[in-house]
């Protein structure tokens, strides 16, 4: 279960807080969506979760089954299940795509106390999940997400948190930027890992995505704080309505 | 002329005084024809003038020889060693299928080398057989190509011992590695020079490696000539990974054919301080040059890489990248000339520098220059320097892996991206990435 509690971060070296008291807690085996205006602090929430060093976490805890995070460094949370699925993956010229989730993969499994795939292991699960998402050979040979498109960036995502097995898996807007066909592919690919003994927090401004990934619960993110929560019926509301209310209450 | 020398008192430092002694005891004994003698002592003449290069030499202010070598070390005639310490020496190198040649103190050593099957395709002597052979003498007593004030040049012109020529019809099937082993236990130096040449329409590659069996302070000095004609390829690749008390001075003179293709690759671990230079002229149209460089350097070392490329006809390509890291209190310098001369209309000239420094004392100095007088070309340089990108870091970490090994991976990624120009030759390209991982884990 992932808890969060009374949280609030600001800005390394800045003194605004974007993140002001926000609780929101998700149970294994759910996924919920964040939604909410641009600048409320989603993607603020998504780096804090998973462990970015330019936010100060002034007050407040995130738990995850349990044991508190904040303190851990990227991949210690890594290690204890945690993944986010970047909003704009970062291109790595120079690291090839498979040295790199090979490399990965093993220093998860490492840290997790298992041991290391073998190369033919690897390599067979690697084509097997790579195929699920549409992911050729040649993508992986590539250097990472270097002349990527949008799409394959975000396939690319998919396949890293499918291949690192999380536990709390944190979408931050993967739909950003995809054409329908792309976010249905993405989105099947999300939904193959939902399990019971998984937690998953989708982030999204629009409510697209949640027609693919339905989610358990919809919170509403405003100015860095969960100032309503529903079903997956208030995303439609949201649609409806937009985000004014919001803004305007908050304001 | 004598009186007005009078009115001099030329200071010289024991260094440069060691030299010219040493050369007035050894010239009777050093190899080749009344030519090659007599180039000897007109090097000499000029080192005597001019002594060694320091910052106020134009080319030499960001590495003051004059400052940093204090004594002349004696030569060895030492030309045999274990080989299981070389190949202990030659680290991932010795992963690398070639024809070898290896020098020993900087004396050919044939029980060391391999160069059987290579038959009618590759022609090799070692240097003083060479002097005495017209196919290379002539490449030995002039270098056009360097500067008459290069005073490194003229000590190894003068003090030149022994090397490796080779001179390459056809293709051979296997790289030719030029192995240059530092056996000595203390102070010893050694001068080096090298030829390559490639008739018309060869192709190969020449690899040099440099590496020192022992702890002790060396001085190196090493040339090597290269000759590439007309429409043959080389790729030629240097690994400098000498102990950390080396003086490494090192010049390619590198001369192109119309249409030939150069291809150079210069890695760099090793040495205290170490200064590779190119003088590269195109002799003809439509020639390519491709120069890659890496250097990794820590403490307190020092790696000067100096490119000189001269357009002289049209229609020729010149590309530079240099890749440095740098850690502790090392410096990286990298100073490119690009010439291009009025005839060398349609030139292609590109460079760039980047270095990638690991700690707040390192220091990257880059100096590139354009000198273009022709009036249709495209020319451009770029240079870079900074600390590693922390959102790729985090990236990388957010994916589990720890601080270390995300750090060392992306400094590969950087200076991979030089060794490129050989990634057709697997054994090659992954013994100088394992050569790149073994100085991030502190091996070298």
């Amino acid at each position: 279960m992932l808890e969060i509690k009374n949280l609030h971060v600001k800005i390394e070296d800045e003194g605004t807080e974007i993140l002001r008291g926000l609780d929101l807690t998700v149970p294994t085996g759910e996924v919920h969506a964040i939604m909410g205006p641009n600048g409320s602090g989603k993607s603020t929430l998504s780096y804090v979760i998973a462990g970015k060093e330019d936010y100060e976490v002034t007050d407040g805890d995130i738990l995850w089954n349990g044991e508190s995070i904040v303190e851990m460094s990227p991949d210690e949370r890594a290690a204890a299940g945690v993944f986010l699925a970047f909003q704009y993956p970062i291109e790595i010229p120079g690291v090839a795509t498979m040295t790199f989730l090979r490399t990965a993969v093993n220093a998860v499994r490492t840290s997790r106390g298992e041991e290391e795939l073998s190369v033919a292991d690897f390599m067979r699960v690697v084509k097997e999940k790579s195929a699920d998402l549409n992911i050729t050979s040649d993508m992986l040979k590539r250097p990472l997400n270097v002349g990527f498109s949008g799409g394959e960036k975000k396939r690319n995502e998919i396949l890293q948190m499918a291949m690192l097995e999380p536990s709390l898996c944190v979408l931050d807007e993967t739909d950003s930027g995809l054409d329908i066909d792309a976010i249905r592919v993405v989105s099947e690919g999300v939904n193959r890992l939902r399990g019971p003994d998984k937690a998953m927090l989708v982030i999204t401004h629009y409510q697209r995505l949640l027609n693919y990934i339905v989610p358990d619960k919809v919170h509403v993110l405003s100015k860095g704080r969960i100032v309503k929560t529903g079903g997956k019926e208030l995303a439609l509301e949201l649609e409806e309505t937009g985000y004014s209310e919001f803004v305007d209450e908050a304001a | 002329m004598a009186d007005a020398a009078h009115k001099f008192t030329v200071l010289r430092n024991p260094a440069e005084e060691g030299f010219l002694s040493a050369f007035d005891t050894a010239a009777r004994d050093l190899p080749g024809t009344d030519a090659i003698a007599s180039a000897r002592r007109s090097a000499m003449d000029t080192f005597r003038r001019l002594g060694l290069p320091h910052r106020r030499v134009e080319e030499w202010k960001y590495t003051d020889l004059r400052a940093r070598i204090t004594a002349a070390f004696p030569a060895s005639d030492d030309n045999d060693a274990a080989w299981q310490a070389v190949e202990a020496a030659l680290g991932p190198m010795k992963s690398v299928d070639a024809i070898r040649m290896v020098l020993i103190d900087g004396n050919y050593s044939p029980q060391l080398s391999a160069i059987e099957d290579i038959g009618e395709v590759v022609r090799v002597a070692s240097l003083s057989q060479a002097l005495d052979d017209a196919c290379f003498a002539d490449m030995h007593a002039s270098l056009s190509t360097v500067p008459a004030h290069d005073t490194t040049v003229a000590l190894n012109t003068a003090m030149m011992r022994d090397g490796i020529a080779l001179h390459i019809a056809a293709e051979p099937t296997r790289p030719l590695h030029i192995v240059h082993v530092m056996k000595a236990a203390d102070e010893t130096s050694s001068t080096v020079r090298n030829a390559i040449s490639l008739a018309d329409g060869a192709s190969a590659t020449v690899i040099e490696t440099f590496v020192a069996l022992e702890e002790a302070a060396t001085q190196v000095n090493t040339l090597t000539h290269v000759g590439v004609g007309a429409g043959s390829r080389l790729r030629h690749v240097k690994v400098q990974a000498e102990n950390m008390q080396t003086v490494h001075l090192g010049t390619w003179a590198v001369e192109l054919a119309p249409a030939a293709h150069y291809e150079a690759l210069q890695l760099t671990v090793g040495g205290a301080v170490t200064r590779h230079q190119i003088y590269l002229r195109f002799d003809g149209a439509d020639a390519k040059a491709h120069l890659n460089g890496a250097f990794l350097q820590r403490g307190k070392q020092h790696c000067d890489s100096t490119l000189v490329i001269d357009h002289v006809h049209p229609g020729c390509e010149s590309r530079e990248l240099f890749k440095g890291v740098l850690d502790d209190e090392a410096h990286g310098v990298f100073q490119g000339k690009i010439m291009v001369k009025p005839e060398a209309q349609k030139t292609d000239g590109k460079q760039m520098s980047q270095a990638l420094l690991l700690s707040e004392a390192a220091e990257f100095s880059s100096k590139p220059e354009l000198e273009i007088f022709a009036d249709d070309v495209v020319c451009g340089h770029g240079a870079t320097s900074g600390a590693i990108d922390e959102d790729l870091l985090f990236y990388l970490r957010a994916r589990g892996i720890p601080e270390k090994k995300a750090r060392a991976l992306l400094v590969q990624a950087f200076v991979g991206e030089a060794f490129e120009i050989v990634d057709d030759n697997e054994e090659l390209h992954d013994a100088l990435m394992t050569i790149a991982a073994n100085w991030l884990s502190g091996d070298h």
